[in-house]
Parts: structure tokens; C-alpha cells; sequence
């Protein structure tokens, strides 16, 4: 599943300030519910949470993908956070994060989503789509730049 | 005088352009020894040189004492925490491994040359051990880096496995030799004493001179020739005494070498000359020694001994010998062909000679041929298997140097340099904390900088840490350009081992995992899998292609666990 199918611009954010893995996880929550209302904030809050407890999603060089599957989810649901100050994440490679791509998935058909998460993973390691997103200087541009990318097509193709 | 001075020129002539194309080999991926031989043999009476040298004697002696100076080192090099790994699957190679080998490759050779079986027999015993050397010096030079269980069990079986290999070939000179003399219990007692002597020995003496390195202040050099010299003497102690010198010169080293958690590296240092003096000295001789033309008619048998030892007898051994172990079909195959023949068979190719058995120089020529074969073909492509086979990490920045802190127990002075784009550029030197390591000082354009903990490191930087061993093996991950490697290799989410495979499962929508799994941690899981000590590279696959691999480990616990996921 490609960025342009998970992501919208009211799930997008740039320079969110002043915060820590558990504020974070707050405000991304009420992002959530509040541009897809089947979701519950609590539900996401929590979900996200317990699968931080498993091990730190930072996947190193300042980029963390947070996900989770959630029974009321409907469709898989994305959301591209830029903080202002990076924030400690417990990355592999001790790096602080800043910039968090959160997934939010449905519990059936678990197959697609993983590949989906692979995806992510994958494109998030291509240092010009780190860097174009980090040259983003709006929410506006962040979600462009996200979702029409050039190495996301050479990734796909 | 003049005749002196040929002769010298002559020796040292040959040491120096071995010595230099040895150099050359870690480049090529053939391993030196194979260019000490043929330079020998290019030396010898067939070749350029024309030195027509046939002193067996000679050969024999220096060959001895080479070989006692190279079980020293590799014993020096052995962590004793290998042993914890590696020490039960070795212990079975080199004893039932080298018996099984024996055997296959001896019944096979009876066949094809149809010869007495006892000969056969013997030919089986005398290519029937494993050279440590080529195969470590092979996989250096390839880079590669293989996982824990496997290196050490082919570091500790290639210590071990001489004097087995030594025992048979003794064992059968005698019995074709004295045709009367009889099976049953004296030979199990010979073996006894052998191994027994040869452990105790080894120990004893082998502690006593470990304590003796300890009091005496001399330098490097001096320090290195003193464990020679008196290895050499233990190793002759024990061949008189009755027992097994090389394991008991194997185990002396062993213990001298963890005296003080790793000997100083620059003993170590020092030590590996001695070892490269050792085997080239050797190697060149007995290329010297071997009549190449007589190899002619040896060459078809040897190329079909050593192919089916290469290919049925030693996989044969090794699989039947690792089957209470825990190993999986690749690392199994990765051991079955790292089985390179070295200095030991030609060295024992030589016994029966000396010992006036008939037919020998068939037994001594079609030896040479297994082992040019082994080298040549098993050397060139070991890199290769490994990576294909999956059993190598993915690559570590080696330290420039690295020196033991005197006084101190385990803790090194690293020097490391930061590659372009490794995972170190750009970071700030508190961000690296791999356990206990510490920054003392920071190179940068040849000045010396002061390390503050928000110093920016760029490429280029030479750090030196302060650090213990299993520090410094994390700290080389983070200077080489391999971010990709690593990522490729653990996947790219990591989680705690003490996770429950349940959350797992409930987190990725895992469903079809066998319900008794489902409450074991994941270090458990793959301590269940393993039946035993897991270490770092190991893999578990769970459902819907979800794989599970050892990152790092923690007190012999697995405590990180990379998850990669299934690609499109």
C-alpha cells in the first residue's frame, strides 16, 4: 500500500513541538480519532503504547514508524509527525527521532499490513525521501513531498 | 665461505619472496600456505631452483617444532568463553569426526588403490585433521565475520582434532609394522594415556608457565619467545613422557592465553610472526621435500581421495558427529567444507617414512595431492559459501589497535577510525554507549582533540575508547559503512527478548503459531530451538514469513531481538 493511499493532509504535522514519546503518542491519537472518528483516542493511545513496551519502533537515523493493529479500525490509516526538537526514542542506533511515521491497521487480512509496514520501512531508509521530507518547510509541503516522491515509485517498480 | 653464503642466500632468498607473495595471498583469497608449498616445490629438484633436498629427517624435526609454535598461538588466540559454545560439538568432531573420516576416506582408499586396508586405514588417519590455520587465515581475509557457535566449534575442533589425527596414524604405523600385536583393551589404554597425559601435562605446565609470563617484565618480543621456547619444551616433555604433545602444547597455550582475560595483544602480536615464521619455514621445506614429477602418478588417485573426502566422508562425519547438536542444515554444510587440510597430514605423511612402512611414498605423495586440492579448491571458496550459506555477520570495523590495559582485568585501549557513511558519522560521542566504553581521546585532521560528550564525530576521526572485549566487538558496528548490511541482516524493528511470543503474535496478527509457544519469552524460544546457548545471528521464523533474529545478548540471555518483515 503506497503513502498516498494511507496518508491525508489533517494527519500530517509539521514541527509539532515540545514533546515526549508519551505526549506524542497523545497527540497523535487525537489526530487520529478526530480525522477518522471510528477510531477511539484512548484505544489508539494505548495501543501504541503497548507495542512500544515490546521494544522502541525507532528504526534509526531519526525515523520511528509506531504501529499497531486495532479492532476499530476500518482501513489501514497513516499519520507523518515532523517535531520540531527531536526526541529521545530508544532507536536502535541511539539516535533521537524527528520524524514518525505512525501506521494504524485493522486486525483482519494481518498479511497485507506487514507488507505494508515493510514498505514503509524500506522507503523511510532511502535517505533522499528522509531528506525531502526534512526540507519540508510546511505541513503542506511535508505531505507533497510524502506523497508524491520519486523513490517511492523507484521502490515500487 | 662462499658455499655459506650461496647456501644462506639461497634460504633466505626463498623465506623473503614467500613471505612477500604471502602477503599478496589475503588479496587473492588463496591461502598462504599454498604459496609457501609451491614455491617449494618450484625450488625443488623439479623446478626452477633444482635444490634436490630429501632430508626427511630434517623435514620431520622442523615440521614438529612448527607445528608445536602454531597449536601454541592458536590456543593463545582461544577465549576460553569460545569453549562455552563451541567446546562439546568440537570435543565430538575432533574425536568422532576424525575417527569417522578416517574410516570413510580409509575404505574408500583401499577400494580405489586396492591396497592392504591397513594402509588404506592409514591414509585415512593421516589426512583425517583440520588445519586451523588456512581456515581462519581464509576467512580474515574475506572479512567475513562468522556467527559465535560456529566459528569457535572450527577454532577449537582444529586444535584439538591434531592429536587424534596423530594417534591413529601411530596406531596403525604399529599395527603394520608388528602385524601380531593385539587389538582390545592396550589400545584404548594408549589412546587413555595419550590424551591424558597430554591434558594434564598441559595444564600443569601449561599454568606454571602462564604464572611465569606473569612475574617476568620484558618486552613483547622477548615475552613471545620465552612461550615458544618453553612450549617447545612442554611439548617435548610430554612426547616423552608418553602422552600428546600438540594437545598438550594446544591446551598450554589455551591457558597462558586467558591467564589474564586474553593475553596482551601485543604479545599476541609478537607470537604471530613466530606463527608465520613457524609455517612458512614449513611449508617451504616441505615443498622442498616432495619430488613433483613423482606427484604425476599420484595425481588422479589424490584428486579422487581428496574429492570424495571433501565431498562424502567429511559432510558424512560431521553430520553424523553434530547430531546431538544445535546446528541448522547451512551451518552444518559450512562446517562439512571448511574441513581444509593443512600442515598436519603432510607432517604425518611422513611418520610412516621415517618408520620404515612399505609403499609410503605412495602414502606421502598422494597426501600432498589431498591437501594442494583441499587448499586450492576449499580455500578459494570458503568467503563464498559462507555468504551464500547465510553463516556470516554482517561485517565489524576491526580496531587499528588494540592493547590490553595492564593491571586491569578486561579492559582494552580501542582505536577505531569512522568510515564515510557508517552509523557513527555525524552522531555526538555520548550517543554511542555500547556498555562499558568510554572515549579517551579523538584524532582529527592529525591534532588531538579533547572528546567532550557533544563532540560531533565525522568521518575520518580516529577514536580511541577505553573498553572491554565485548564492547569493542559492538563498537565495530558503528564505524564501518554497513548501515545497510545491518539492517538487511537483523531486519529493521527490534524488540526486548523478555516479550512474550503471544504479544508478538497479537502485534503482527500472527495466528497459525502451535499454542505451546505461545507463553515462552523469546528468549526461550530460541533457547528451546537451540538447545542451548543461543548467539547473536541465530534465526527463528514465525508465521506469515516474520523472522526473528539474535541482535545482542546479555549474560549469555538473549536481550535484543531484530524482527524482519516479509517483503512484497
Amino acid at each position: 500500500m503506497r503513502i498516498r493511499e494511507l496518508l491525508a493532509p489533517d494527519r500530517t504535522r509539521y514541527n509539532l513541538e515540545g514533546v515526549s514519546k508519551k505526549r506524542l503518542f497523545d497527540q497523535v491519537a487525537q489526530l487520529a480519532s478526530s480525522s477518522r472518528p471510528e477510531l477511539d483516542e484512548q484505544e489508539v493511545f494505548d495501543a501504541l503504547v503497548a507495542r512500544e513496551r515490546l521494544g522502541s519502533t525507532g528504526i534509526g537515523e531519526g525515523i520511528a514508524i509506531p504501529h499497531c493493529r486495532l479492532p476499530s479500525c476500518l482501513q489501514p490509516v497513516g499519520l507523518l509527525i515532523r517535531l520540531e526538537e527531536p526526541i529521545d526514542f530508544d532507536s536502535v542506533d541511539g539516535r533521537p527521532v524527528d520524524l514518525v511515521f505512525v501506521l494504524l491497521v485493522p486486525e483482519s487480512n494481518p498479511e497485507h499490513h506487514l507488507r505494508t509496514l515493510s514498505h514503509l520501512a524500506a522507503l523511510f531508509n532511502e535517505p533522499e525521501y528522509r531528506e525531502a521530507l526534512r526540507q519540508s518547510n510546511s505541513t503542506e509541503a511535508l505531505y507533497r513531498n510524502a506523497v508524491d516522491s520519486e523513490t517511492e515509485l523507484q521502490l515500487t517498480s | 665461505m662462499e658455499h655459506l653464503n650461496l647456501l644462506l642466500l639461497l634460504g633466505a632468498g626463498l623465506l623473503f619472496t614467500g613471505l612477500l607473495l604471502g602477503t599478496l595471498s589475503t588479496r587473492i583469497g588463496i591461502p598462504s600456505l599454498l604459496v609457501f608449498l609451491v614455491l617449494g616445490m618450484l625450488a625443488g629438484e623439479d623446478g626452477v631452483g633444482g635444490i634436490a633436498f630429501q632430508d626427511f629427517e630434517l623435514g620431520f624435526l622442523i615440521s614438529n617444532l612448527a607445528l608445536a609454535v602454531i597449536l601454541l598461538d592458536g590456543g593463545l588466540r582461544t577465549r576460553l568463553d569460545a569453549f562455552r559454545v563451541g567446546l562439546r560439538p568440537a570435543l565430538t568432531l575432533a574425536t568422532l569426526g576424525v575417527v569417522l573420516t578416517a574410516m570413510f576416506t580409509g575404505a574408500f582408499a583401499t577400494w580405489l588403490l586396492g591396497v592392504d586396508w591397513r594402509l588404506g586405514l592409514l591414509l585415512g588417519g593421516i589426512v583425517g585433521s583440520t588445519d586451523a590455520a588456512a581456515v581462519f587465515n581464509v576467512l580474515k581475509s574475506s572479512g567475513l565475520r562468522l556467527n559465535e557457535r560456529v566459528a569457535s566449534t572450527l577454532e577449537i575442533e582444529s586444535g584439538l582434532n591434531d592429536p587424534m589425527a596423530i594417534f591413529i596414524t601411530v596406531l596403525l604405523i604399529e599395527i603394520l609394522m608388528y602385524p601380531e600385536i593385539s587389538w582390545g583393551p592396550g589400545v584404548l589404554l594408549q589412546l587413555l594415556q595419550q590424551f591424558g597425559i597430554g591434558a594434564l601435562v598441559g595444564v600443569l605446565l601449561g599454568g606454571l608457565l602462564a604464572e611465569l609470563m606473569l612475574r617476568v617484565r620484558s618486552n613483547e618480543g622477548l615475552h613471545a619467545l620465552l612461550l615458544c621456547a618453553g612450549g617447545a619444551t612442554l611439548f617435548a616433555i610430554t612426547n616423552l613422557a608418553g602422552g600428546s604433545g600438540f594437545l598438550a602444547v594446544y591446551l598450554a597455550g589455551l591457558i597462558a592465553g586467558n591467564r589474564r582475560k586474553g593475553t596482551s595483544d601485543n604479545v599476541l602480536r609478537a607470537m604471530d610472526s613466530m606463527a608465520w615464521l613457524a609455517q612458512s619455514v614449513m611449508f617451504l621445506l616441505l615443498g622442498l621435500l616432495v619430488t613433483p614429477s613423482d606427484l604425476v602418478h599420484s595425481l588422479l588417485p589424490g584428486l579422487a581421495i581428496a574429492l570424495f573426502l571433501m565431498l562424502v566422508a567429511r559432510p558424512a562425519a560431521v553430520w553424523l558427529s553434530l547430531l546431538p547438536f544445535a546446528f541448522n542444515p547451512s551451518e552444518r554444510t559450512f562446517i562439512s567444507w571448511t574441513g581444509l587440510r593443512g600442515a598436519v597430514p603432510i607432517v604425518l605423511a611422513v611418520f610412516p617414512l621415517l618408520a620404515g612402512v612399505e609403499e609410503t611414498m605412495l602414502l606421502f605423495n598422494i597426501t600432498f595431492v589431498v591437501v594442494l586440492t583441499s587448499l586450492l579448491l576449499q580455500g578459494s571458496t570458503v568467503g563464498w559459501f559462507a555468504r551464500r550459506l547465510h553463516v556470516g555477520l554482517p561485517p565489524a570495523a576491526a580496531p587499528l589497535n588494540a592493547t590490553a590495559v595492564e593491571g586491569a582485568d578486561d579492559r582494552y585501549l580501542a582505536q577505531f577510525v569512522v568510515e564515510p557513511g557508517s552509523r557513527a558519522e555525524g552522531k555526538h560521542l555520548d550517543e554511542i554507549i555500547p556498555g562499558q566504553a568510554r572515549a579517551v581521546s579523538l584524532v582529527r585532521g592529525r591534532q588531538l582533540v579533547e572528546p567532550e560528550e557533544d563532540s560531533v564525530i565525522r568521518a575520518g576521526d580516529h577514536i580511541l575508547w577505553l573498553c572491554d572485549h565485548a564492547s569493542q566487538e559492538q563498537l565495530g558496528e558503528w564505524f564501518l559503512a554497513t548501515t545497510t548490511a545491518l539492517r538487511r541482516y537483523y531486519g529493521d524493528f527490534t524488540v526486548r527478548a523478555t516479550v512474550k511470543v503471544s504479544d508478538v503474535a497479537l502485534t503482527y496478527g500472527l495466528t497459525d503459531l502451535p499454542p505451546e509457544l505461545m507463553h515462552l519469552t523469546l528468549d526461550e524460544l530460541f533457547r528451546n530451538r537451540r538447545r542451548g546457548r543461543p548467539v547473536v545471528g541465530d534465526t527463528v521464523t514465525l508465521g506469515q514469513g516474520l523472522r526473528l533474529r539474535v541482535r545482542a545478548l546479555d549474560n549469555d540471555h538473549v536481550s535484543l531481538v531484530g524482527i524482519r518483515l516479509p517483503k512484497k
